[in-house]
């Protein structure tokens, strides 16, 4: 789907604990995209990172007032933009 | 109180209005539903397929009376678990199972409205008068945040009342929708179905125009989570829970099971005098005091976990405790939210497999219901319980805090768990294998759970448990007091040997010989087929006949007739077998098939045989 090589992409799991960035598009078949948007993963929606959690690949971020601990694999698949340092320096 | 059990079976309740109340998960449904309808409630099932009913009545205040339909919770009209489907499909009018509702009612967390309010357009397109729910108004207001509740009517074209429905403000507005006394608003037009991104900048603006301002972050709420989610303290802390509430099963529930077992002692002692000597004396006493006695005792154990659980479920600790598990959930192949599911089924295994409707990814779910019965149940607890403490002398091992019994008793849960991981494993890397699904879990906010709710939730266990108690134990003692009492000998009862429980027992005996158990057992195996707990009433019955005049107890009579090997033996089939009617069942009913309920029985009895056999052979 996309030209540019992955690496370069900036992901969801990209996003460091105390950052902030905006949802870009979402990397997968529709019947998960439409899921992932329902919970709140609409592009162009303010996103930060909480916190990564222990022992696992999971974290979680907060969307509007809502709290989504997503797997790694999954944040992956989801891009940002416009990612912004709020009180820990971006990675 | 009185009217609890007998709320939608009337003839009248049939022509009652429906009132379907739907939302996200985590807005306080059921808070909602208990704070209108009390006891007036019962949960039934969608005929033919799993997703669990819930109704209620509720009387208004003119005198009417109408019926709610609490379905479960969705985030959006594209339905991927089978209980969102159905709250759709009710909503369309699509659902055979369910006449379509006159009104609904659209609950949404008024603390996180921008959000939430993305559902609006599309359950108003469903053409049911609808009003707009927005709870948890005291939260919204405690943490500074405010909203024009009729710009919002205004802008949704819906009625909107404000509500906290914990503390039950705000519910009058409620009650008049309810009454049918809300004059419709004027419609709007609303943003085209199907197109997230532009439902989500109608609802931005709606939120815009009520001059919706969010609350604050909730501060403890983010301190919980760092202590609750923190590297080090959170798996200690989930670690600590899980013990905390397994130590109080078996501490807490003690001394409130020993004052059952005594009253139903005392109670037997005393109805004893009142009746004369006779065949049915025996029934009534024996068999039907006895054996449902013998079962009751465990009903503090069992509601001691529910309450627990229900703590952890209501404050929203139970969702954090999924996020730890996640890691060791998917060691085995699962994910975190069959954390959820497991942890219930060691209470009993029949609510865990209905939990697991909650699974999205249908392999997962499956493995999970596969798993959820070879955990420990509460009732297993009777039979080892009884086996280790007429088998394993008591001595300690790590001074007072551990002793050779709990020892052994910590063993057989751990051999449980041990075997559901492997399983889970095995099915998830061959049959049910399946890539994996983006996994996202939301964490909802902390809060206090309610006096009011927990209780609901235990007096509706206390109900299906005694429910239980009162029919098929019930019925199996009966039937099998009778067996044991025919036929009769020169006018007397026949001893246990010669009757025709005896008969089928030693029938059966070379099945069971090779795991070192006896006939007497052997009809122990087929009655605790009903439910596992029943195999201890039935051996009291069937030494308690054989030695009438100096009555040995039961542990001793055990001793004297089982070795130490046959002895594990039948800890290790009780520890596997699938000795309970009630799980098959819901299994049926939750995979829509006999597959997997078969499937799981004969798995689950070849493993019970073979560990069986293998420690009668080890042990002797």
């Amino acid at each position: 789907m996309s030209p540019e090589p992955a690496a370069k992409i900036k992901t969801l799991s990209d996003l460091n604990p105390g950052t902030t960035a905006l949802i870009g598009e979402l990397d997968m078949d529709e019947s998960d995209s439409v899921r992932l948007m329902e919970l709140g993963f609409i592009p162009g929606t303010p996103v930060s990172c909480q916190r990564r959690v222990p022992l696992g690949d999971l974290a979680v971020y907060q969307l509007d007032g809502a709290q989504i601990a997503v797997r790694r694999e999954t944040a992956s698949r989801i891009r940002i933009r416009s990612v912004q340092a709020s009180g820990t320096a971006d990675a | 109180m009185a009217e609890a059990g007998a709320v939608a079976d009337s003839p009248e309740q049939r022509s009652l209005r429906t009132v379907a109340i739907c939302g996200p998960p985590n807005v306080g449904k059921s808070t909602f539903f208990n704070r209108l309808t009390g006891l007036h409630q019962k949960v039934a099932n969608y005929p033919g397929i799993t997703v669990e009913k819930r109704i209620g009545r509720v009387e208004l205040p003119n005198g009417e009376h109408v019926e709610l339909l609490d379905l479960p919770g969705i985030v959006g009209l594209h339905p991927r678990s089978e209980d969102e489907r159905i709250s759709v499909d009710v909503l369309k009018g699509d659902s055979p199972m369910s006449g379509r509702p006159s009104a609904a009612i659209l609950l949404l967390d008024s603390t996180n409205l921008q959000a939430q309010l993305r559902l609006v357009p599309g359950i108003l397109g469903f053409g049911l008068p609808t009003l707009v729910v927005l709870n948890m108004s005291d939260d919204l207001e405690a943490r500074g945040g405010s909203v024009d509740i009729e710009a919002v009517a205004k802008q949704v074209g819906a009625p909107v009342a404000a509500v906290s429905a914990r503390l039950g403000t705000g519910m009058e507005t409620v009650l008049r929708f309810l009454e049918g006394a809300t004059a419709p608003p004027q419609r709007v037009e609303l943003p085209v179905l199907n197109n997230i991104p532009a439902e989500q900048r109608w609802a931005t603006g709606v939120a815009r125009q009520a001059h919706y301002h969010p609350p604050e972050p909730s501060l403890w709420g983010r301190r919980l989570d760092k202590v609750f989610l923190h590297p080090i303290a959170g798996p200690l802390i989930f670690l600590a829970v899980v013990v905390a509430v397994f130590q109080s099963i078996f501490t807490l529930a003690v001394p409130l099971m020993d004052g059952v077992e005594d009253f139903i002692g005392l109670t037997a002692g005393w109805l004893g005098t009142l009746m004369p000597d006779s065949m049915l004396k025996g029934l009534l006493l024996d068999g039907v005091w006895g054996g449902v006695g013998s079962v009751v005792v465990f009903l503090p154990q069992i509601l001691i976990l529910f309450l627990f659980i229900g703590i952890l479920e209501d404050s929203g600790y139970l969702a954090r405790a999924a996020v730890i598990a996640d890691r060791s959930m998917r060691a085995v192949g699962l994910e975190g939210r069959s954390f959820i599911p497991l942890m219930s089924s060691y209470a009993c295994a029949v609510p865990a497999i209905m939990a697991a409707r909650t699974i999205e990814n249908q392999r997962d779910r499956m493995a999970t219901i596969f798993i959820a019965p070879l955990t420990t149940c509460s009732a297993r607890l009777p039979v080892y319980a009884l086996l280790i403490a007429a088998f394993i002398p008591e001595r300690p091992i790590l001074g007072p805090f551990l002793g050779t019994r709990a020892t052994v008793l910590l063993g057989m849960y751990a051999v449980g768990f041990a075997v559901a991981c492997a399983t889970a494993w095995l099915l998830k890397s061959t049959v049910l294998k399946s890539s994996p699904l983006p996994f996202m879990l939301q964490l909802p906010p902390y809060r206090w759970p309610t006096i009011r709710s927990l209780s609901l939730r235990l007096f509706d266990r206390a109900r299906v448990f005694l429910r239980r108690a009162g029919t098929v134990i019930l019925v199996t003692t009966i039937v099998l007091w009778f067996l044991a009492s025919v036929p009769y000998v020169d006018g007397q009862p026949p001893e246990i040997g010669d009757s025709l429980a005896g008969s089928i027992g030693k029938t059966i005996e070379p099945l069971v010989e090779p795991l070192g158990l006896n006939w007497k057992i052997g009809i122990g195996l087929i009655t605790s087929m009903a439910a596992r707990e029943v195999i201890v009433g039935t051996l009291g019955t069937i030494y308690g006949m054989e030695a009438d005049e100096d009555s040995p107890d039961l542990q001793e009579a055990l001793r004297s007739d089982l070795s130490y090997g046959s002895a594990i033996a039948l800890l290790m089939y009780f520890a596997f077998a699938m000795q309970c009617m009630s799980t098959v069942a819901v299994v049926r009913r939750e995979t829509g098939g006999w597959k997997w309920p078969i499937a799981q029985f004969a798995y689950m009895l070849a493993l019970a045989y073979g560990t069986g056999f293998a420690a009668y052979r080890i042990f002797g």
